[in-house]
């Protein structure tokens, strides 16, 4: 059985001439695995993020070698509607990824793509909303909420979609302590259903339900010991 | 039945604004145009739309409809000429006719844009979807809608951004402020570029056309009072048809 997400050998530059972001990198996630990676700005971790969904090299330009295999299958085979349909991947910044007019619509929008029945998004929005605690918040305009409402909200539309892999991108870092812990019994919850999730943070305490840590340093992954650099 | 149709269905409203306009066109008669741009003026009212803006809005435009009855007068050669400046006729009685004819047809169709701005825009757009309009078409035009405002916002801001550095774009003589409006093109542009792509990279993200059709949480319905209303639009809509008919 082929493994949710395998890295052959990949490298990544934005343009030619410019520096590798990412050299040789290797990474095999199992099917139910919690994995963790850590590494300083700029390091390169939301473009392996972009690489590992695919909007590497199907958005951005740039040189891509080596591959990005999802459930067995090349990323550059498939669109990236396509792949998201098993995997969802919450961004770092929040305010690039809500376009609608309220939260509901927001929330609604990916399993409408899915042509999921109407009284199951129904039920997904009520769930997910009870899941992140904005439940007051279900008719609000998605831009006047706060940086930490507005990245719970980006959680929600991806836990939304019901995806077999997760990937977060520094998903927590404008969220209280509350709004993290209950995010990581969720996490947990996940990983008991069997999917797979690759979360990115800069804070180890984040860290801690993660199966394994890795660092990101010098384009590659290592395991980590204690130290980022 | 009560009369406030406040909520009526948006496919409705779109129903009536059709209408007003295509009357808009048609009519030639200038009291059948005032007698449309009325019935316009109480759709907006019923349907809870703010007249007094409208009216603010129109004052803006006077100064275009002046000019509007001034060309029609100094390019058509017919008519007694009521204000003659040396050898141009400024204002002659069919300009004055067809000048007004273009402002009434402009003021109605204003007016009867005023009537969509009362619907939910997510409600518009689902309202076409049920009109089998493509979706992804249905799409652009709500992205359209939620990112014009703050297109304009950021572009407010870099205009302030650059006041704010001394920069009296009034004083300065109009090419060289055309040019400086040329410079704040370039990041205004390279920004909502980057915007749209990543718009679309989370739309894409979200499975965005992952399928050819797509299902929807929020589902329309007509209730009576949209039945009702559209059969009398329509009846009206043809009642005024034939009079422009006979009257032209
Ligand atoms: N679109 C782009 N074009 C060119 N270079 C880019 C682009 N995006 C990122 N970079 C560069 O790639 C490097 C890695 O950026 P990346 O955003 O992946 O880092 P990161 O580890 O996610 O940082 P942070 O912790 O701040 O989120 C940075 O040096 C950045 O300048
Ligand atoms: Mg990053």
């Amino acid at each position: 059985m082929s493994l949710p997400i395998e890295v052959k050998d990949l490298s990544f530059q934005y343009e030619e001439g410019a520096a590798k972001i990412l050299r040789h990198l290797d990474l095999s996630v199992a099917k139910g695995e919690i994995v963790g990676i850590v590494g300083l700005s700029g390091i390169g971790k939301s473009t392996l993020c972009f690489c590992l969904s695919g909007i590497i090299p199907h958005v951005y330009g740039g040189i891509m070698e080596g591959e990005v295999l999802l459930n067995g299958q090349s990323s550059r085979e498939l669109s990236l509607p396509t792949i998201a349909t098993t995997l969802g991947l919450v961004f770092q910044n929040p305010d690039h990824q809500l376009f609608a007019f309220n939260v509901e619509d927001e929330l609604a929008f990916g399993p409408e793509n899915l042509c999921v029945p109407r009284a199951e998004i129904a039920r997904r929005i009520e769930e997910v909303l009870a899941i992140v605690g904005m439940q007051d918040y279900r008719h609000a305009n998605p831009q006047q909420l706060s940086g930490g409402q507005r990245q719970l909200i980006a959680v929600a539309a991806v836990l939304c979609l019901q995806p077999e892999i997760l990937i977060f991108d520094e998903a927590m870092s404008q969220i209280d302590a509350e709004g993290r812990a209950k995010l990581k019994a969720v996490m947990l919850r996940l990983k008991d259903q069997g999917k797979t999730m690759v979360m990115i943070d800069h804070d180890l305490d984040n860290l801690q339900i993660a199966d394994r840590v890795l660092v990101l340093k010098e384009g590659r992954l290592f395991p980590y010991t204690g130290s980022l650099s | 039945m009560t009369w406030q149709l406040t909520t009526l269905d948006p496919r409705t409203k779109l129903i009536i604004v059709l209408c007003l306009s295509s009357l808009a066109v048609f009519c030639q008669n200038i009291y059948l145009l005032l007698l449309v741009l009325l019935l316009t003026l109480i759709v907006v009212k019923l349907t809870g739309g703010e007249l007094g803006q409208l009216f603010s809005k129109f004052k803006k435009f006077i100064k275009v409809f002046l000019a509007v009855i001034v060309i029609q007068s100094i390019f058509t050669n017919e008519g007694q000429v009521l204000l003659q400046v040396m050898q141009i006729k400024l204002l002659t009685d069919v300009g004055l006719l067809r000048g007004l004819q273009t402002v009434l047809r402009f003021l109605i169709v204003i007016a009867a844009a005023v009537v969509m701005t009362t619907a939910n825009s997510r409600d518009i757009i689902q309202g076409l979807i049920q009109w089998k309009v493509p979706y992804e078409l249905a799409f652009m035009v709500t992205i359209a809608i939620r990112f014009l405002p703050l297109l304009q916002e950021e572009a407010t801001d870099t205009l302030t951004a650059l006041q704010l550095r001394g920069v009296n774009l009034k004083k300065i003589p109009i090419l060289k402020r055309l040019r400086t409006y040329s410079y704040l093109l370039m990041p205004l542009l390279t920004s909502v570029l980057i915007k749209a792509r990543d718009l679309s990279v989370a739309m894409e993200m979200r499975a965005f056309r992952a399928y050819p059709q797509r299902t929807s949480l929020r589902e329309l319905h007509f209730a009576r009072i949209d039945y009702f209303v559209i059969v009398l639009s329509m009846l009206l809509f043809q009642l005024l048809l034939w009079a422009a008919l006979v009257l032209s």
